[in-house]
């Protein structure tokens, strides 16, 4: 039953840990008419 | 405009530079961020934005009208203008390959003073920092 628990885990950390890595880091803006 | 970009979902931090008018948004660790919303947000906050760059890490996909696009999120992507940096990562296409790269996502078109903010936002790629 652990090691069915177990499994489960580790199937579902590697499925989250791709979507986790991609992301926006950073934007940057450049604007005008700015007070 | 400061506060108004702050309010926006996933933004951890806001800088403004009112010398070169330039404006760093930080995300939140978890980058749910939605960079047309961001668009959006500076225009309603009464400037005009004249040119967005952005760095993200993500995987190079092919998309539906078969170039690349950069899938950053499970589901969210951005289609890959075409140029010379982007050539060198389609073979990455489908691979388990995560980049980060750093592209101008919009540019505010000569003479227009409204920019479409609902339209499709397109990265054009203009440095790979790294392949991993």
């Amino acid at each position: 039953m652990e090691m069915r628990k177990l499994a489960l885990l580790i199937l579902l950390g590697s499925s989250l840990a791709p979507a986790s890595l991609a992301q926006i880091k950073h934007v940057e803006m450049r604007v005008e008419g700015m007070t | 405009m400061k506060q108004h970009l702050g309010r926006q979902s996933g933004v951890q931090k806001v800088e403004v530079s009112l010398i070169d008018g330039k404006v760093d948004v930080t995300p939140k660790e978890d980058g749910q961020i939605d960079p047309s919303q961001l668009l959006k947000a500076t225009y309603d906050s009464g400037v005009t934005v004249a040119e967005m760059d952005v760095t993200a890490r993500g995987r190079i996909v092919k998309d539906t009208s078969g170039g690349i696009a950069l899938q950053f999120e499970p589901n969210r992507s951005f289609a890959i203008a075409p140029n010379e940096v982007s050539k060198g990562l389609e073979p990455l296409a489908g691979s388990e390959t995560t980049v980060t790269v750093r592209g101008e996502l919009y540019k505010k078109s000569a003479g227009k003073k409204k920019a479409d903010t609902s339209a499709p936002l397109k990265l054009l790629i203009l440095e790979v920092q790294k392949k991993e």
